[in-house]
């Protein structure tokens, strides 16, 4: 073996550690769902022990965990679609026609993401009680549908830019209208874009946590409040509660990052690696 | 050429972006049923000469009329013209049979009546064998095929090929080239071609039209803008090698006032063209490379005959094209260059590089130096003095 190979037998060696490293809260929580309350806890963590689907049959018989969770999937789904449909056409106004100040607003759409969002909270939370959407569906929708909005137009557009001006022309000089172009031909030019926009916006929303509890009401309640409002039902930190609930919760988006990870690598990188999808 | 009216014509179209203004009132009609090619150097605005006709573009000013109707304000979707742009902007996400189809698609056609239409143009452009492939399979060669078999699957009588060889290799662009004037001859359509080749352009055109500083310098038979260019621009565009171009003097010599063309390498008596009112002054001399003759054993050059003007040059570069040389020529501190068709016979160089070279006036064309019309062409004798400066 030569001096170049151990060394990159070293890097990956030490790539693995590192990762390992940063699986093993996940991998915790994965266990912690299997084990019995006494195990759970325990110091030295116990890696080998007798699996028990107690505890997950324990959530999904708690009350209201089927229709939170189905709210966790209609919300972001719903609100993520939304966005994808304003953002897909917005990015494509932005990116054929240009207008002027495109790319001051494209900065100001990104920036939005620097903006915690604790520091939206109470304009939000006065707007949506002005407007009466506090604790509605729809309020929520929109909601997850605007915050979702900036970043998917901007990697929308990046894509966009990328895909050839030639191809509008050559549909339009052969009969097509602006709507076949955008959704025959540009749209099918795009899908790694709007895989991936999807992807994060949908790991975003699901997730969410703070505008769910203050906005939200009971019929809007998402899987992250029951979360944090079931931990300390009976007086003290229920873990089994808190593990069983987290693995099932972190199972979709695992799945969803499995099946199209090449989208999110795209993504990443604004569609520099579009090719390669 | 043909006189049936013209399939397209443009009347004074302009078109500026800001302050730039790229077509400066272009005129030009495009003869029904004839390769059509405008030719320009790069960046002179035959690609948005090409975009207005298209409908991809609105004129700033003038009109674009298409089969006798004003189509300037006419959609690009109402305008049934079949087109093949620069970049190939074949569909990835179709194959080569759905991107062939893609005009009769857009048509409503039945799969029935497109499917032979496809077959017809795959085997036009000999690319049957692709259909089932997708784009990012082909080679550059292949792509542009199938660009063009899309653009003339198209049910129409007018094509547009925006300069669909540029970036294609020599050979490829060369049987390209061969394809498409076999293609137009096949379909009787008339074909509207751009590019900035030269050599392109006058192996194409039945029909050339000259696109230079905004506007249509010259235009018609290739042959005759190639022989008889009216105009200093299209002389120095159209050709391969450029032309050479001289300074010079009119003279009105004599009792009679024979005209008279002075230079710094030589002296010939000049005809005038009718109705030419030109006194003396100033005017541009044109000769094209392969006018002038290289030494005595030139063979077709009839070198020593007397009505020949002869120089004497340096030979500073030789340039090899394979079957002919490009050689540049110092005369008298006057850079010619010469196409020479015999470089087999190189032996007429001498030990320093010295040769001589022989020019019939008849082949020296006078222009007027600012507007760059033509206003004569060399004679043969003629009364006045003839031959070398010294």
């Amino acid at each position: 073996m030569n001096e170049t190979s151990w060394r990159q037998h070293l890097y990956h060696g030490l790539l693995w550690l590192i990762a390992l490293l940063f699986f093993m809260p996940v991998l915790w929580i994965f266990l912690a769902a299997f084990k019995a309350e006494g195990l759970l806890v325990s110091w030295p963590p116990r890696w080998f022990f007798t699996p028990t689907l107690d505890n997950l049959r324990d959530v999904f018989a708690r009350p209201g965990f089927w229709s939170y969770l189905a709210m966790s999937f209609v919300l972001s789904i719903g609100a993520v679609v939304i966005a994808l449909v304003v953002s897909f056409l917005a990015a494509y106004s932005f990116s054929r026609y240009k207008p002027t100040g495109t790319n001051f607003i494209m900065f100001l759409l990104l920036s939005v993401r620097m903006v915690p969002a604790t520091a939206v909270v109470v304009p939000v939370f006065l707007m949506y009680s002005a407007f009466g959407w506090s604790k509605t569906f729809h309020g929520m929708l929109l909601f997850y549908a605007m915050f979702a909005i900036p970043f998917s137009l901007w990697i929308l557009k990046g894509f966009l830019d990328g895909v050839s001006e030639r191809y509008d022309e050559t549909a339009l000089v052969n009969g097509g209208s602006r709507l076949h172009v955008i959704f025959r031909v540009v749209l099918p030019q795009v899908k790694p874009g709007l895989v991936a926009a999807f992807i994060f916006n949908i790991i975003f929303v699901w997730n969410e946590f703070l505008f769910n509890y203050l906005l939200g009401g009971k019929g809007t309640t998402m899987i992250p409040v029951l979360l944090a409002t079931g931990v300390n039902e009976g007086g003290s930190v229920d873990w089994t509660f808190i593990a069983s609930l987290s693995f099932i919760y972190m199972l979709p988006p695992i799945l969803a990052i499995f099946l199209f990870q090449k989208y999110l690598l795209v993504g990443m990188t604004f569609g520099t690696v579009r090719g390669e999808v | 050429m043909t006189t049936s009216p013209p399939i397209l014509s443009f009347d004074g179209v302009t078109k500026t972006y800001g302050r730039t203004e790229i077509l400066r009132g272009v005129t030009l009609d495009v003869p029904s049923g004839v390769f059509t090619v405008v030719y320009g150097p790069p960046a002179v605005g035959k690609s948005v000469l090409m975009r207005i006709l298209l409908g991809l573009e609105a004129p700033t000013d003038g009109h674009v009329r298409l089969r006798g109707v004003d189509v300037s304000a006419t959609p690009a979707a109402d305008r049934n013209v079949g087109y093949v742009p620069q970049s190939f902007a074949l569909y990835p996400h179709l194959s080569v049979r759905e991107n062939i189809a893609y005009p009769l698609m857009l048509a409503k056609t039945p799969s029935h009546e497109a499917e032979p239409v496809v077959a017809r143009a795959a085997a036009m452009l000999k690319i049957g064998e692709l259909l089932n492939k997708r784009p990012d399979q082909l080679s550059g060669g292949q792509k542009q095929r199938v660009a063009i078999a899309r653009g003339i699957a198209k049910r129409t009588e007018l094509y547009v090929l925006d300069d669909p060889l540029a970036g294609l290799d020599f050979k490829l662009r060369e049987q390209l080239v061969e394809d498409l004037r076999a293609l137009q001859q096949e379909t009787r359509a008339s074909f509207l071609y751009t590019t900035s080749d030269a050599i392109e352009a006058l192996t194409l055109a039945d029909h050339l039209a000259v696109l230079d500083g905004g506007r249509i310098a010259e235009s018609g038979d290739p042959e005759r803008l190639y022989r008889e260019p009216a105009h200093a621009r299209t002389m120095a565009l159209v050709g391969f090698p450029p032309t050479n171009f001289l300074n010079g003097a009119l003279e009105m010599v004599g009792e009679a006032g024979t005209p008279h063309c002075r230079t710094r390498l030589f002296d010939f008596p000049v005809r005038l063209e009718p109705g030419t009112v030109v006194g003396s002054g100033s005017v541009t001399v044109g000769l094209r490379p392969e006018d002038l003759a290289l030494g005595p054993k030139d063979p077709s050059s009839n070198h020593n005959a007397s009505d020949r003007l002869r120089l004497e040059a340096r030979v500073v570069l030789r340039e090899d094209l394979g079957g002919e040389e490009i050689v540049y020529l110092d005369c008298a501190g006057t850079l010619l260059s010469a196409l020479d068709r015999h470089h087999h016979h190189r032996g007429h160089d001498g030990l320093d590089g010295r040769t001589t070279v022989a020019i019939h006036p008849r082949d020296l064309i006078l222009f007027k130096p600012g507007s760059g019309e033509r206003i004569g062409r060399g004679v043969a004798g003629g009364g006045g003095t003839m031959g070398f400066r010294q």
